[in-house]
């Protein structure tokens, strides 16, 4: 059912044929096998949907990227923000101004808030040319009205897609997108973390087991240590570095874990007076702004949180102060610094890395998941020397310790969260290749007699897969008064909305949706100066039922053909033609108004009234045409007994009965052949039926 | 076929009293709101007290007492137990409220109905959703789905969308359409031809004023009194209307001190302020930009102590108080002080309720004078003191007693149980032992009691001894792993202290009140109090109004309407009003009376099979893709009736013109196109003969007749061909 295969550019849009309208396509543009700049894109039925818009963070202008060039921006229905950390929200500003999409915007209230800190900060500590920036401030400030907010659990449908969001437990406002697109549902899970913590919720297991989930994959099969040994792992290493007499820095992203830490901090040092002359440091311009974010939107965080802020706000910290620069940075003695950037690629956490990393007694705390590429990922494996900002090496004799706080799911998690959810096609992404690949080996050992797909696409590989949805209408109304049985016929409207049908009666049309019905009355007059007798005698002579009556309201003629269109004698100069639009009406009535035309043309006329010979006489003549025809055709026909047709071919015999049209022959191609014949002959003879009616 | 749907009232028909409904999907019985006024009066639960153990789910749509006060009695006294259903707002809010109503009332009364502890444990079933949020139900109303909807009018307030099987029956009282400065309208217009819609007529007969114009009004009217030197009093709700009042005033030039007066006044801004995803999208967006929290207040002050009050610096003042009726109160008390006073002025903005004070006022022309009852609770001083003491000694005497008879009988009970197993006795002769021990134990028992009674259940006179056996197999001994598994240590040890009161956030003030043991009582006066000072009545109730109702309930045209809460008159206006502009079946049931409302639509399913789609071919309209279909009924394996292509040529069938003409547009289209229009007599000339007008009302969009009727008349020329043309142009032909 699925593969994997290089797409054959998703950019093309041919309208959709056979089978393709059930394929179900997924294609990383980023984060497919690797962590960093995720953007998922996913196309089913016609509706798109683009999962994050990040940027990764070892690389720097264009390259930093998702692979847009893959995809027709144009055509993205929904574009949904899982959370705003920045390899999952950064080229959304980019994205929104600088390409044609021309689509929605989704993220939580917490996101939004944030994510504008967040990237404005970006904007200004990214220190790159001109021509690299990918965006400038006004195109953050311009792309926030074009988000929207949707909150967790809150359901909304754009163009027929239905998603909603669970929390995710990894930042603040995280969220897992549930893309609901005719039945058939699409878990995209973001960065997730099925652990509580100091302020956040675990993430929640969804009522409704998807089709497919898209899950991150960033610790592979590793396991985390309990969270409680790695807090303690954290405070220890501070304390005795401290006691010590050395300075601990901690690079972080300055939001998300980093108020996780704080609260570890800021708890650790209440309970340890002894440590109340050891200043800590929280440097990050984005510090005081984003307390007011934290403080308002408790109500996404977990129940600990929420009922500590009756008493107090436990964001408002008593041991921690910020820092603004470097410049205010008073370096005397043991202190605790927190900085961002977490991957110490440039900012205050590089430079402060760059004046301690040679003393020994100094102490590097590595809080979370370090992308590859950044001098953070280089340290881990304590090389002996480092290249600092300026250039030159210098020896890397300061502690580093790697304690991870990054609130991503290991295995553990990964595979009960699994185990839970029941996802018969799991697609890995935002993981490094070689731990993608471990985890893929073991899910599938894991899931082996569930028959369940593991894909692990690369950038740009799609995934593409097939669901059959059956389609399913509901007649309602006058239509379904009756449930019918087995090869009866139905007929009536078919109403598409998004992806429900409904069927109904045409007069039902307007009870059970927005549309309604109309019919339009036309009255066309026309001078006339002859006799009304003459159009009646013409009319007569073109169709087969014209009726004479008089008008009840002004007693004046008039003239009824086919039950559809009214001819009256409005006065000496002139007469009306009534009728309600429909094609053959409409017909019937340009006829008419042709007939009355050509009579007037032909004046005068007059016209002796001899209905019943009339009659007679024109069955007589329809008859002899007939005759004629059939001759023309078949050669040898004669009157049989009974008024019927006897036609000679060839030695083969067919009975043609006029009124019916029947034919009885021995001769089955004859048969169809006198039979076809006759009714072309009749409708030329007659060529307006108007059974339809 | 469908969904069967009963409504039952239960409070709140013909008139204005509180609103509490019961709705049955199905035989799943919904109440939706559980209302009491401000008199708590208990006779008007009659109705729900026989059906309450019958409920399954209770729907909350306004944090405000007539939506929800009953709530914690019902829990309490009536039986109710069901799982709640509100939003994250109404059920804080809706809790502050019932705190503050309780608080109010015990200052001035000894009030039993239900406590404090019965409001927490009320409030603690209750289910907390998101707008929008789809809850489905399992067991037995398996099928059923919930969701709230913005509703306008309070923070959180909910509009109800209940549905089965695609038939949706919504509930919406209390919506407002307008934006205000801190909420948004209501969506209630998004919802289309629900099949039920129950609603409320009671602004059905007022209009109201532009927001503006009324915003403008209120601030003058305060102006003009406080620069005369005069206090404003507004009586307000706790949590709801009041909202938007703050955000008026914190906006509003004013110079004097404005104060916020309840016994919950700060929780509920800290609270409010942790609800900005629930309010307008101004205050979320400012948030955004700016980080400016619209109810971090600058000018408002808050208070939750009357005494706080008397002690602001002199001079004119505007005050918020609770409760909006004045039957009780800070506001109650303010009234009192301040009526005879002509500078002063009592601004009401919300309708009184029925037979309280605030409706006394609001009277024309307002009485000269009203009786009121002054209720104070003080501590008991003297004798009455003294007599209290000594009923609480005697009261701890008894119990003492008790406690002691209990004890006595309990030690019988164990010596009785000695017998059967004596301790000391380990042979078989125990018949005599046994009563001596009795008498030995009668004898010594408080020796006994000291500590040296044997546990009845022990078996033998030694110490314990337990062996230590331990398995092995062929690796050794066999080990717990759980022993080794280092425990997780309870993360809030040595933090904040956690808080175990399930809210924990009462005001200093009224909690040093209710945990006060000092004994006291109510102390009643009756006063006639001169009203001099000036009286307003002002619109801020937040509701849609008569027009807006009316225009909404059009838009909406559910298939079937329940009117409910509004006087006998408003209720009649609307029913009348609706049977000929809304929908034909409109249904104002009485208290108790049960109404079915059940679709008589029919409707089955059929799968639609790949190869007639593949065929059929959509017209696009608006949100909506039409075709018309002939098809063969089939069956599908599982027993399913689908629908396959005709074998033979379809049947003609009676053209269908799709498509809704507003003749004001058409008119805008022909100009477009150069022709001349104009209007002429209610028709649309076109060019120089041709007219095309509608016939028939076909502003009944849900009426009888849902077919527009369009007449175009003229003389044969070639502009009435254009014409025509051009009009067939806005319809799809089916």
């Amino acid at each position: 059912m699925a593969s994997i295969g290089q797409a054959p550019s998703l950019k093309r849009r041919d309208p959709p044929a056979g089978r393709e309208g059930d394929q179900l396509i997924i294609t990383p543009l980023g984060a497919g096998n690797e962590v960093g700049r995720s953007c998922v894109y996913m196309s089913f039925k016609g509706k798109t949907v683009l999962f994050d818009c990040g940027i990764h963070p070892a690389y720097s202008g264009m390259a930093a990227l998702p692979y847009f060039d893959e995809i027709d921006p144009s055509t993205i229905d929904v574009l949904l923000i899982t959370h705003f950390h920045l390899d999952h929200a950064a080229s959304l500003p980019y994205f929104l101004e600088k390409t044609t999409f021309k689509g929605r915007v989704f993220m939580t209230h917490a996101t939004k808030a944030i994510y504008k800190l967040l990237l404005s900060d970006y904007v200004k500590v990214s220190k790159v040319s001109v021509e690299d920036m990918l965006y400038d401030e006004q195109d953050i400030f311009r792309s926030m009205d074009k988000i929207e907010v949707i909150d967790f659990h809150q359901t909304v449908e754009v163009n027929g897609i239905r998603f909603w969001c669970y929390t995710a437990g990894h930042v603040l406002g995280a969220a897992m997108f549930m893309v609901d697109i005719a039945g058939v549902r699409v878990l995209y899970t973001g960065d997730y973390s099925r652990e509580e913590d100091r302020h956040l919720r675990a993430a929640e297991i969804p009522q409704f087991s998807p089709d497919i989930c898209i899950i991150e994959s960033t610790y592979g099969v590793q396991l985390h240590q309990p969270r409680h040994i790695r807090e303690k792992r954290f405070t220890d290493v501070i304390h005795s570095t401290i006691s010590q007499g050395g300075r601990v820095l901690i690079p972080a992203y300055a939001l998300g874990r980093a108020q996780e830490l704080l609260l570890i901090l800021d708890e650790f040092w209440s309970n340890h007076p002894e440590l109340h002359n050891i200043p800590i440091y929280y440097a990050s311009p984005l510090a005081k702004k984003c307390m007011a974010v934290y403080q308002t939107y408790i109500n996404s965080m977990n129940e600990r949180i929420r009922s500590q802020f009756a008493t107090a706000n436990p964001f408002d910290f008593k041991h921690i102060s910020p820092l603004k620069s470097i410049e205010n940075f008073n370096d005397v003695g043991p202190s605790v610094v927190m900085a961002s950037p977490g991957g110490l690629q440039s900012g205050l956490s590089r430079q402060l890395f760059d004046m301690w990393c040679s003393d020994k007694k100094n102490a590097c705390v590595i809080p979370g998941y370090v992308v590859e590429g950044t001098l953070a990922k280089t340290i881990i494996n304590e090389p002996k020397e480092v290249t600092l900002m300026n250039g030159l090496t210098a020896p890397l004799n300061m502690q580093v310790h790697y304690i991870s706080f990054s609130a991503h799911a290991d295995f553990a998690q990964t595979s009960a969260f699994l185990d839970e959810v029941m996802p018969p096609n799991i697609v890995l992404v935002h993981g490094q290749e070689n731990e993608m690949g471990r985890l893929k080996q073991k899910l599938v050992t894991q899931f082996a007699d569930r028959n369940t797909k593991i894909l692990t696409p690369k950038n740009c590989q799609s995934v593409e897969m097939y669901f059959n949805s059956e389609k399913m209408a509901k007649t309602i109304g006058r239509l379904a008064e009756k449930t019918p049985e087995v090869g009866e016929t139905v007929s009536g409207l078919l109403v598409k909305k998004g992806f429900t049908y409904q069927i109904m009666a045409p007069e039902d049309l307007h009870v059970f949706s927005q549309l309604s019905t109309a019919n339009i009355n036309q009255r066309i007059t026309i001078p006339y100066t002859g006799a009304f007798g003459v159009i009646s005698h013409r009319l007569k002579q073109i169709y087969e039922s014209v009726e004479s009556s008089v008008d009840e309201e002004s007693s004046i003629p008039m003239l009824r053909v086919h039950d559809r269109v009214t001819v009256k004698h409005e006065s000496d100069k002139h007469i009306s033609v009534h009728w309600t639009s429909d094609p053959i009406s409409d017909m019937v009535s340009d006829s008419v108004v042709a007939l009355v035309l050509n009579i007037s043309r032909e004046i005068p006329k007059f016209v002796v009234e001899t209905e019943a010979v009339k009659t007679e006489e024109e069955s007589a003549r329809v008859e002899k045409i007939i005759h004629a025809l059939l001759v023309s055709l078949f050669g040898d026909v004669k009157f049989g007994e009974d008024g019927k047709l006897v036609i000679n071919v060839d030695g083969n015999v067919a009975h043609l009965d006029k009124q019916s049209g029947d034919v009885e022959s021995e001769n089955e191609g004859l048969k169809e052949r006198v039979r076809t014949a006759f009714r072309r002959i009749r409708s030329a003879v007659k060529p307006i039926p108007l059974s339809a009616s | 076929m469908g969904t069967s749907v009963q409504v039952t009232p239960l409070c709140g028909v013909y008139n204005e009293n509180p609103l509490s409904y019961l709705i049955s999907i199905d035989g799943f019985n919904f109440l939706v709101d559980c209302g009491w006024n401000d008199h708590f009066d208990p006779s008007l639960l009659q109705p729900l007290s026989r059906v309450a153990s019958t409920i399954d789910a209770v729907l909350l749509s306004h944090p405000d007492t007539l939506h929800l006060g009953a709530l914690p009695y019902a829990m309490k006294q009536l039986g109710l137990s069901a799982p709640v259903y509100a939003t994250e707002p109404v059920f804080r809010l809706g809790l502050l409220t019932m705190y503050d109503h309780y608080l109010s009332r015990k200052q001035v009364s000894e009030f039993d109905l239900f406590t404090l502890d019965d409001i927490d444990s009320t409030f603690q079933n209750v289910t907390r959703l998101t707008y929008s949020q789809n809850h489905h139900f399992s067991g037995k109303g398996e099928g059923i789905v919930i969701s709230p909807h913005v509703a306008g009018h309070l923070l959180g307030g909910t509009i109800w969308k209940i549905s089965k099987d695609g038939e949706d029956v919504i509930y919406a009282v209390d919506f407002n359409h307008r934006k205000e400065k801190h909420l948004n309208g209501t969506v209630l217009e998004s919802f289309v031809r629900p099949a039920v819609l129950i609603t409320d007529a009671y602004n059905a007969l007022n209009n109201q004023l532009p927001t503006k114009q009324r915003e403008r009004g209120f601030i003058d009217a305060i102006k003009k009194t406080v620069e005369a030197g005069g206090n404003v009093l507004i009586p307000v709700d706790t949590a709801g209307r009041v909202l938007e009042l703050v955000l008026i005033l914190e906006e509003s030039p004013l110079n004097c001190p404005i104060y916020f007066l309840t016994y919950v006044a700060s929780s509920t801004i800290d609270y409010v302020k942790s609800f900005l995803e629930w309010m307008s999208d101004n205050i979320a967006k400012s948030f955004e930009h700016t980080r400016d929290n619209a109810f971090l207040l600058k000018h408002v002050s808050l208070l939750i102590n009357k005494s706080d009050l008397d002690n602001a610096p002199a001079g004119p003042k505007v005050v918020l108080a609770s409760m909006a009726s004045l039957e009780g109160g800070f506001a109650h008390d303010i009234f009192v002080e301040w009526a005879t006073d002509t500078k002063n002025l009592i601004l009401f903005t919300e309708r009184g309720q029925f037979a309280t004070l605030a409706r006394m006022l609001q009277a024309d022309p307002p009485p000269k004078a009203v009786k009121v009852t002054m209720s104070k609770r003080i501590p008991l001083v003297g004798e009455e003191l003294l007599a209290y003491e000594e009923e609480q000694n005697r009261i701890k005497k008894e119990e003492a007693m008790k406690a002691s008879i209990i004890k006595e009988e309990e030690l019988k009970v164990v010596h009785a149980s000695d017998n059967v197993g004596d301790p000391m006795v380990i042979d078989a002769s125990n018949t005599q032992t046994s009563q001596e021990a009795v008498s030995h134990g009668g004898r010594y028992r408080d020796v006994l009691i000291d500590g040296f009674v044997p546990p009845p259940n022990c078996a033998a006179p030694m110490f314990p001894f337990y062996e230590n056996a331990s398995e092995w197999d062929d690796f050794g001994e066999v080990i717990n792993p759980d022993d080794y598994v280092i425990k997780d240590d309870d993360m809030d040890q040595g933090a904040l202290p956690f808080v175990s009161n399930m809210d924990g956030k009462l005001d200093e003030g009224p909690a040093s009140l209710i945990l006060d043991m000092k004994p006291s009582k109510v102390v009643s006066t009756e006063l006639t109090v001169q009203v001099k000072c000036s009286l307003i009545y002002m619109d801020f109730e937040g509701r849609a109004d008569s027009r807006a109702i009316k225009s909404i309930l059009a838009h909406v045209a559910p298939l079937k309407l329940v009117l409910v809460r509004g006087s006998a008159e408003a209720t009649e206006h609307l029913k009348q009003h609706c049977l000929k502009n809304v929908c034909p079946q409109v249904y104002a049931p009485q208290i108790e009376e049960t109404i079915d409302v059940t679709s008589d639509l029919c409707a089955y399913k059929v799968q639609l099979s790949e190869k007639l789609m593949s065929n059929v071919l959509f017209k696009k309209l608006g949100d909506h893709e039409i075709a018309w279909i002939d098809a063969e009924v089939g069956e599908t394996e599982n027993g399913m009736l689908s629908l396959l292509p005709l074998s033979t040529s379809a049947p003609p069938h009676k053209s269908v013109l799709v498509g809704d003409l507003k003749l004001a547009d058409f008119k805008q289209f022909l100009s477009s196109k150069g022709v001349q229009v104009e209007f002429a007599g209610g028709a649309l000339r076109c060019g120089e003969y041709v007219t095309l007008r509608k016939a028939g009302d076909a502003s009944q969009k849900g009426g009888l007749s849902g077919t527009q009727q369009i007449v175009l008349e003229g003389p044969l020329c070639e502009d009435y061909y254009k014409i025509r043309d051009y009009l067939y142009s806005q319809f799809y032909l089916l």
